[in-house]
C-alpha cells in the first residue's frame, strides 16, 4: 500500500507530494482503501452558482486523540491540574482560554465553548464513534455518522459534489485509521460514505504536476473500482464505490484538478504549514464550493500520554490559528450565518499528570467548540470546578450534542429513521435535549 | 561501586530542578508548583522543607547555587531567572530571560555565569519540522550583575545544557538531536553534532516529530559530550523508546560517536539526567523507566558497561553527587495521582531520592 516507514527525518517534503499522476496510477495498480483524490475539483466556477444557494454547511475539525481542555478552552491557573501554561483574558469579560490560543482569545465573542461536556466512554475508538455517531453502539446495528447523517437530511445528491468529504493525510492513526475504514454512513447506506482524501502522508502539494487530461484519469479511476469490486465481492461496496465514481467522473469531466499552489499564498500563510492547515483551507474552499459536510482530521496527535506538554505547546496554537482563520473568513465572506463549525476530540484529558509527564483519557469533563449557523455566539456553556475534576452543575453528552447540532441546522433531531426490517431509530435517542443556551 | 537502597523525601510537587550544598545539609529543589524550596535532609519532623518566598508563575525547572552559598539562582517555565537571598528567603532580583520556557540551566564551574535555554516547538513546515526560533534559544547571564552578557542561536526547542569542565564552552542539545557548542567567551559556534538516534517523527499517530536530548554533560577532560534521552517510537505516544546515551568525540572533524549504551543492558524510557561521578571512571544516567529494571544507573566511563543501577520507580529529572562521591541525589516526580474525591486534597508527588554509594 504503502512505502516502508523511513528513518525518521530521513524523508524529504518532495516525497510526500504524491504526484497526481502518480497518484491515479497508484489507485489503478493497488488495493488502496476507499481513497478518491478530488484534488481541486471545487475551484471550478461550474459551482459558483452552488455556492451561491447552499444551504448550510458543516466543517468539522476532528481532533482526534482528544485534546486537553486544560490547555484550551477550559485553563485551571493556579491549580494543581493546571498545567505549566497560563491563562489569558479574552473578548468575552471574565472569560479566559488557555494563553496558548491568544488568536482565538480576540474571537472568542464569535465562538461558544461548552465547558462541561460529559460522556462514559474513555476508549479511543469507542468514543470515536460515541461522539461521531451520537449514541453507544448498538449490536447488529451500525449508525450513521454526523457527516452521514447531515449528508442525508441537507445534502444534494444531484450535484457533482460529495455531500460528505473526510480530509486526512495521514494512512494510519491507530484507532483512527479503524475508524475510517470502517462503514461510516451505517443504514444509510453507501451513497453517504464520505469521499477521503489521503492515503500517504499528503496529496495535497501538486504544485507543478503536469495536468492528466481527463480520459486518463477517468480510465485510472474505472480501473481502480474495478479491481475493488471484482476482489472484495461486496455489492454494498460496489454501490459505494459507484456512488463514488458517479461523483468523481461527473466532477473530472467539468473541473480542472485541484491545485492547491494556486490558492492564494497570502491565504496559505495564514493557515500555516502544517498539513493540519491545509486541509483546513482546503475545507473552507470546499465549503464555499457548496460542500455540505467536510470533516477535517490529522492522524491522532492529541493523545499525549507522554510528552503532554511539549506537544500541545505546538498542536495548540496551530489550532488557535487555524480556527481563528477559518472563523474569521467564514465570517468575512458571510458563510459563517450558514456554516456550522465544530471543533472537538472525543473527550478530555486527565486533570492530573501521570509518571510519563503526559495526560491521559478523560470522558469526565471536557470542552468543545462550536459556532456559526444556527448558533448564539460568544456563549461559554457550563462549568468544571476548581480542579476540572468534574462538571459544575449541568453537563452534557453526545446525544445533547447530537440534538443541538441537528437543531442548528434545521434538521429534526428526533425524527424516526426510515428503516425496513429494523428496529426504531431516531437522529436522537431519547428525546435528549439541546444545549438551549447556545442556539439561537 | 554500588548504587544502594535509596531512602525518599517527600515534596508536594514534582521536582525538575536540584541544587545542594557539598556536605549536603541543606538542599534546593525547583518544583512543578513553582516553588523553590529549601529541604533539611535531617530534619525528622514534617515539613522538612521551607518554600522561597517568590515562586515562579509556571513550573520551576531549575536551580543553580553559587559558590558563596549565598544566592541561588532559580529559573521556571516562565521564562524567567530569579535570584533568591538564601537567609531571607526572598528573592532580589528577577530577569525575563525569555518569552518562553527555560527548560533547563546551567551553572558555569566557577558561578561566574548562568547559561539558560529555551525555545518553543511550533510547525514549521509541512512535516512540523519545527520553526525557527523567534529569540536567541540560549542565553548566558552574569550571576553578579543579572546582566545578560553572551546569546546563542540554536533550533528550538533546546531542552539542555551545559558547560565544559574549563567553563569555556557551552553545549546545548535540542528535539532534533541537534547539540551546538559555542565559545562562551568568543561568543561563537565552534562545533556541533546531530545524532538522528533521539527523536522520531511518527507516522501511527502524530504527523509531528517528538524526543530529542533531554540531558547532556561534558566528560572531565572536556574532549566528549555525554547525550542522554529515548531512542525513536514506532507509537510516538508509548514513551518506550530505548533509554538511551551517547557519546560524542566533539573535537574530531567530523564529530565521532565513541559509544552508546550497550545491548542488553537497557530498558525503554526517557532518560533526562546524566552526570559524571566525582572520580571520573563512571557515569549516571536516569529517568523514568516504562518497560526494564532501572531508572537511575551508573556506567563505566571506560568501557560504557553498566556497573549498578536501581529502580526508584519515579520520573529522575536531575542528578547529583556530592562532592566526595559518596552520596547521589535524584530530584524526581511520580504520577500526580487522582485528587481525593472526598477531601478534594492532592498528592504529594515529587521526591528526592537519597542514594547511598557503596565501593
Amino acid at each position: 500500500m504503502s512505502d516502508p516507514i523511513k528513518r525518521p527525518g530521513s524523508c524529504t517534503p518532495d516525497e510526500h507530494r504524491l504526484h497526481r499522476r502518480l497518484f491515479l496510477k497508484g489507485l489503478a495498480a493497488s488495493g488502496v482503501a476507499s481513497v478518491t483524490s478530488f484534488s481541486g475539483l471545487f475551484t471550478n466556477s461550474v459551482f459558483a452558482d452552488i455556492a451561491k444557494r447552499a444551504q448550510k454547511n458543516v466543517i468539522l475539525l476532528f481532533l482526534t486523540g482528544a485534546p486537553s481542555q486544560f490547555e484550551t478552552w477550559d485553563p485551571k491557573p493556579g491549580r494543581p491540574s493546571s498545567g505549566p501554561f497560563g491563562s489569558i483574558p479574552t473578548s468575552i469579560p471574565g472569560v479566559h482560554f488557555s494563553s496558548l490560543m491568544p488568536r482565538c482569545a480576540t474571537i472568542a465573542h464569535k465562538l461558544n465553548v461548552v465547558r462541561c461536556m460529559h460522556t462514559k466512554q474513555p476508549e479511543h475508538l469507542q468514543a470515536i464513534n460515541l461522539i461521531t455517531r451520537g449514541a453507544p453502539d448498538r449490536a447488529g446495528f451500525t449508525r450513521p455518522t454526523l457527516g452521514a447523517s447531515v449528508s442525508a437530511a441537507i445534502g444534494q445528491l444531484d450535484i457533482k459534489l460529495p455531500n460528505f468529504i473526510l480530509l486526512d493525510p495521514n494512512p494510519e492513526g491507530n484507532e483512527f485509521k479503524g475508524y475510517k475504514a470502517s462503514d461510516l454512513a451505517g443504514w444509510l447506506g453507501p451513497q453517504h460514505q464520505p469521499v477521503r482524501l489521503g492515503g500517504t502522508f499528503t496529496q495535497l502539494r501538486r504544485t507543478t504536476d503536469a495536468m492528466t487530461d481527463d480520459s486518463e484519469a477517468r480510465e485510472a479511476l474505472r480501473t481502480y473500482f474495478s479491481r475493488r469490486y471484482e476482489s472484495e465481492h461486496s455489492s454494498r461496496m460496489a454501490a459505494a464505490e459507484n456512488a463514488a465514481f458517479e461523483k468523481v467522473k461527473g466532477l473530472m469531466s467539468s473541473a480542472d484538478l485541484f491545485d492547491i499552489a494556486k490558492l492564494p499564498e497570502k491565504d496559505r500563510a495564514r493557515y500555516g504549514p502544517g498539513t493540519f492547515g491545509l486541509h483546513t483551507l482546503m475545507a473552507r474552499q470546499l465549503s464555499e464550493q457548496g460542500a455540505p459536510f467536510v470533516m477535517v482530521a490529522n492522524g491522532m496527535p492529541w493523545d499525549n500520554h507522554t510528552f503532554q506538554h511539549e506537544i500541545h505547546q505546538m498542536l495548540v496554537p496551530e489550532l488557535d490559528r487555524i480556527l481563528h482563520c477559518l472563523v474569521t473568513d467564514l465570517d468575512d465572506r458571510g458563510m459563517l450565518d450558514h456554516t456550522l463549525v465544530i471543533a472537538m476530540g472525543e473527550f478530555g484529558r486527565t486533570p492530573w499528570l501521570n509518571p510519563a509527564r503526559g495526560r491521559d483519557h478523560y470522558p469526565n469533563a471536557w470542552s468543545m467548540m462550536m459556532t456559526g449557523c444556527g448558533l448564539k455566539r460568544g456563549v461559554i456553556v457550563g462549568a468544571t470546578d476548581e480542579d476540572g475534576v468534574d462538571p459544575d452543575g449541568t453537563s452534557y453528552n453526545e446525544q445533547n450534542l447530537f440534538a443541538t447540532i441537528f437543531t442548528a441546522l434545521g434538521i429534526d433531531p428526533y425524527a424516526e429513521y426510515d428503516l425496513t426490517n429494523m428496529p426504531t431509530f431516531h437522529r436522537v435517542e431519547d428525546h435528549a435535549e439541546t444545549i438551549k443556551d447556545i442556539l439561537a | 561501586m554500588k548504587l544502594e537502597k535509596p531512602s525518599e523525601i517527600f515534596l508536594p510537587a514534582g521536582a525538575l530542578g536540584f541544587a545542594a550544598v557539598p556536605d549536603g545539609s541543606r538542599l534546593y529543589a525547583a518544583c512543578m508548583d513553582g516553588q523553590v524550596l529549601e529541604i533539611d535532609p535531617a530534619k525528622d519532623a514534617k515539613p522538612a522543607y521551607v518554600p522561597f518566598a517568590d515562586k515562579h508563575t509556571s513550573y520551576a525547572t531549575g536551580c543553580a547555587l553559587l559558590p558563596d552559598g549565598q544566592t541561588l539562582i532559580s529559573a521556571g517555565y516562565d521564562g524567567a531567572l530569579i535570584w533568591h537571598d538564601i537567609a531571607a528567603k526572598r528573592s532580589f532580583r528577577r530577569v525575563q530571560a525569555h518569552q518562553f520556557w527555560s527548560w533547563q540551566i546551567a551553572l558555569s564551574p566557577d558561578g561566574e555565569l548562568v547559561a539558560s535555554v529555551t525555545g518553543q516547538y511550533l510547525a514549521g513546515g509541512e512535516k512540523y519540522e519545527p520553526a525557527p526560533e523567534s529569540e536567541p534559544s540560549v542565553k548566558i547571564y552574569d550571576t553578579a550583575s543579572g546582566d545578560l552578557v553572551q546569546t546563542f542561536s540554536h533550533v528550538p526547542p533546546v531542552h539542555c545544557v551545559t558547560f565544559s569542565p574549563d567553563g569555556q564552552y557551552l553545549a546545548a542539545g535540542n528535539m532534533m538531536g541537534e547539540v551546538r557548542i559555542y565559545d562562551v567567551a568568543g561568543g561563537r559556534q565552534v562545533g556541533g553534532f546531530t545524532t538522528p538516534d533521539f527523536t522520531c517523527w511518527g507516522i501511527i499517530k502524530s504527523a509531528h516529530y517528538i524526543g530529542g536530548i533531554f540531558g547532556l554533560t561534558f566528560a572531565p577532560d572536556g574532549q566528549s559530550i555525554l547525550c542522554c534521552g529515548m531512542g525513536p517510537m514506532s507509537d510516538p505516544m508509548a514513551a518506550n523508546g530505548k533509554m538511551t546515551w551517547q557519546r560524542w568525540a566533539w573535537r574530531e572533524n567530523p564529530p565521532k560517536m565513541l559509544g552508546q549504551i550497550h545491548d542488553g543492558e537497557h530498558g525503554s524510557g526517557l532518560m533526562e539526567a546524566v552526570c559524571f561521578h566525582p572520580d571520573g571512571e563512571s557515569f549516571l544516567m536516569a529517568g523514568r523507566q516504562a518497560q526494564g529494571t532501572w531508572n537511575a544507573a551508573l556506567f563505566s566511563a571506560d568501557d560504557g558497561k553498566l556497573i549498578s543501577s536501581v529502580d526508584t520507580k519515579s520520573r529522575v529529572t536531575h542528578a547529583h553527587f556530592t562532592p566526595d562521591g559518596q552520596t547521589l541525589y535524584l530530584a524526581a516526580t511520580q504520577g500526580q495521582g487522582k485528587r481525593d474525591p472526598k477531601t478534594k486534597q492532592w498528592q504529594d508527588y515529587g521526591r528526592i531520592h537519597v542514594v547511598p554509594i557503596s565501593v
